[in-house]
């Protein structure tokens, strides 16, 4: 049994640790909790006193700000364009990261080095070519050329993340599904998808986050109104000349809250599939 | 019926300049249990995996029941293999692990309910039929791998070392437990393994490999009293053969054997087969074939060696192993003895040796020499 003193030792060791955390966490928190208290706040309330606690909840200005505001419509795009480009990126980007981990064929570096050079490279250096593009396929403006950027964006990272998982699977269980009779496209739907579950549910997870909240590529690639997603919706709130600050910060909350709930309810499940890979 | 035959088969993996099977040439028969027995990398887990189809062929055939199956793919051949990992598939339950393969092959649901059940009880899994393979011990595990490749009914079983992963009790008795589906099933099998109890208890026949090349194949005693060359002689047998070098000294008209100080009869190996030695000569004997007192008084082939000394004494309850220096030899040697034996460390003794069980093999070639007649 440790003593007393020495309990207290090493809470005093640890302080510092603790101390950073709480730095930490004040910072990156601090600003989100304020924009959840002032989206409860008018904004002359806001302007009088910007970090006084709310007087009185102002809930009606959820449902303020989305009627004032073309808010269903843009939930409804950023839920179809998010949906559809996670469950493309998620089919192709496993079919490519079982491929790559499964099969040796000649070019698989090079096919590698290609796909996963899209880690490098910033969005902001292809957002002329791909205007240009999308023009020239008519896609400009349309929420199906918003998908197809957001699919080639981020299926390097999907398969960055899914092809260190599926490596993992053991040879022999393939063997052993090929000895049952299985092709390689049924070995794919059979074995790898359902073993590589965890990893899935990273790279889903992980790529509704991003692009939920994805708002450079959008910016560019919409413009009419009714075609917008909802981090661009948010500008509503933003005139020229004037900045309706308290409805802003509703409507931020209103964007977010889906994606903090996704984070809330499945944090854990996205940290082990992202670290599976490192300890076994 | 799914006789084996196996022509000439190599094998090249790409990036590799070696061969990691070199022209393998096997048969067996329906129904026979064949072990291949080798060191790690000796290209048997490759002849394996090319049998079943897993692995390109670089060169020769692999036919089952006569039919070439080069360019059968591996789902076609009605092969089931148990590997040493299990290879259970891990999100299914037990019941389905085992109908997987039967489902592919478009088997009625009922029919693969009784299927599986039937061998589930055999193998004494019906309680675990739901349980997922994370839930069971090894030796259920194991026996899952088994219940599947049973399950099929296939014309081959393949083993790859399938009872390595398991504790040394248990690989006893799931030993046992293969020898006795096996011969119930009477299905050909192929199994692969490194341990020559497995190979020695378990195999109608054992063919032995080395760096990819079959060095000899035959019934596990055959085997153990005739090898072919010293690499079989020292891998069988537990501790492995003693091998000595002997010179071959000329004796009046024929030529004849000297170890250290003692001459050995010589004449039940052909003379001319001495001569071309070139004056030494490898010789060979079991640690059982060494004993401290003369097993069979008066027989003239027991032979004594005086002037050993013992170097160690190792009591292991049922024997004793007795580590030996011969003088004017330079190997030292093992002797099996009982469990009471009166030696100790230090001590010097006189050895009787029982030439009737030597062994002799050409230094140059490593290949045994046969004795006349024989």
């Amino acid at each position: 049994m440790a003593s007393p003193a020495s309990l207290w030792l090493r809470k005093l060791r640890r302080s510092p640790l603790l101390l950073l955390i709480l730095l930490y966490t004040a910072v990156s928190g601090g600003p989100f909790l304020w924009v959840a208290l002032m989206s409860l706040r008018t904004t002359p309330e806001i302007l009088a006193s910007p970090y006084a606690l709310p007087a009185r909840l102002h809930l009606e200005k959820f449902a303020d700000a989305w009627t004032r505001s073309n808010y269903g419509t843009y939930f409804w795009n950023s839920t179809v364009v998010v949906v559809t480009a996670v469950a493309l990126l998620t089919l192709i980007g496993a079919m490519a990261a079982h491929c790559l981990a499964r099969y040796r064929f000649r070019g698989a570096r090079l096919v590698r080095f290609v796909i996963l050079s899209g880690l490098i490279l910033p969005p902001q250096l292809l957002i002329l070519s791909l205007f240009q593009i999308l023009l020239e396929l008519r896609l400009y403006n349309s929420l199906t050329g918003l998908i197809l950027v957001y699919v080639a964006g981020h299926l390097a990272m999907t398969v960055y993340i899914l092809e260190g998982f599926f490596a993992q699977i053991p040879q022999d269980l393939f063997d052993a599904a090929r000895l049952d009779g299985y092709s390689d496209l049924e070995i794919f739907w059979r074995i790898a998808l359902p073993i590589g579950a965890p990893a899935l549910f990273t790279t889903v997870t992980l790529n509704l986050i991003i692009l939920w909240n994805e708002f450079l590529y959008a910016v560019v690639l919409l413009t009419e109104d009714d075609k917008r997603t909802l981090p661009l919706g948010i500008m509503h709130f933003m005139g020229s000349h004037q900045l309706d600050i308290g409805m802003l910060a509703t409507g931020l909350m209103i964007a977010i809250l889906p994606i903090i709930l996704l984070y809330a309810l499945f944090s854990e499940t996205m940290i082990r599939g992202m670290t599976a890979g490192a300890v076994r | 019926m799914g006789a084996v035959a196996i022509r000439g088969l190599s094998k090249r993996y790409e990036g590799s300049a070696e061969l990691a099977v070199k022209d393998v040439t096997l048969t067996v028969g329906d129904g026979e249990f064949m072990v291949l027995l080798g060191p790690s990398g000796c290209g048997k887990s490759s002849v394996l995996r090319m049998v079943a189809g897993l692995e390109p062929i670089t060169s020769g055939t692999v036919a089952i029941d006569g039919r070439i199956m080069n360019d059968v793919p591996a789902k076609d051949r009605d092969i089931a293999m148990v590997f040493q990992s299990y290879a259970l598939y891990p999100h299914m339950d037990v019941f389905t692990n085992l109908a997987f393969g039967l489902r592919r092959r478009g088997v009625p649901r009922d029919e693969i309910a009784r299927r599986v059940e039937s061998v589930a009880a055999k193998l004494g899994l019906s309680p675990y039929l739901k349980r997922k393979p994370h839930a069971l011990s090894g030796g259920q595990r194991q026996r899952v791998a088994l219940g599947r490749a049973i399950v099929r009914d296939p014309k081959v079983f393949l083993f790859d070392e399938p009872l390595s992963n398991l504790d040394a009790a248990l690989r006893v008795s799931t030993r046992n437990e293969l020898i006795r589906q096996q011969s119930e099933i009477g299905v050909t099998a192929i199994y692969v393994t490194h341990d020559q109890v497995e190979a020695m208890t378990m195999g109608h026949r054992i063919c032995i490999m080395d760096k990819g090349e079959v060095i000899q194949v035959g019934a596990p005693l055959d085997v153990y009293r005739e090898p072919a060359n010293t690499f079989v002689a020292k891998f069988l047998g537990n501790p492995p053969m003693n091998l000595m070098q002997a010179a071959v000294v000329q004796a009046g008209t024929c030529p004849g054997l000297r170890l250290g100080a003692v001459q050995l009869p010589s004449a039940s190996w052909p003379a001319e087969r001495l001569r071309g030695l070139g004056g030494k000569a490898l010789i060979g004997i079991r640690p059982e074939d060494l004993y401290e007192a003369s097993p069979r008084p008066g027989d003239e082939r027991v032979i004594a060696i005086p002037k050993a000394t013992v170097l160690a004494v190792e009591p292991l309850g049922s024997e004793t192993l007795i580590a030996l220096s011969l003088e004017g030899v330079a190997e030292d040697i093992v002797m099996r003895g009982g469990r009471d034996m009166r030696l100790r460390a230090g001590q010097s003794a006189t050895i009787m040796l029982d030439t009737a069980a030597l062994h002799l093999f050409d230094p140059a070639t490593a290949l045994k020499i046969p004795r006349n007649g024989s």
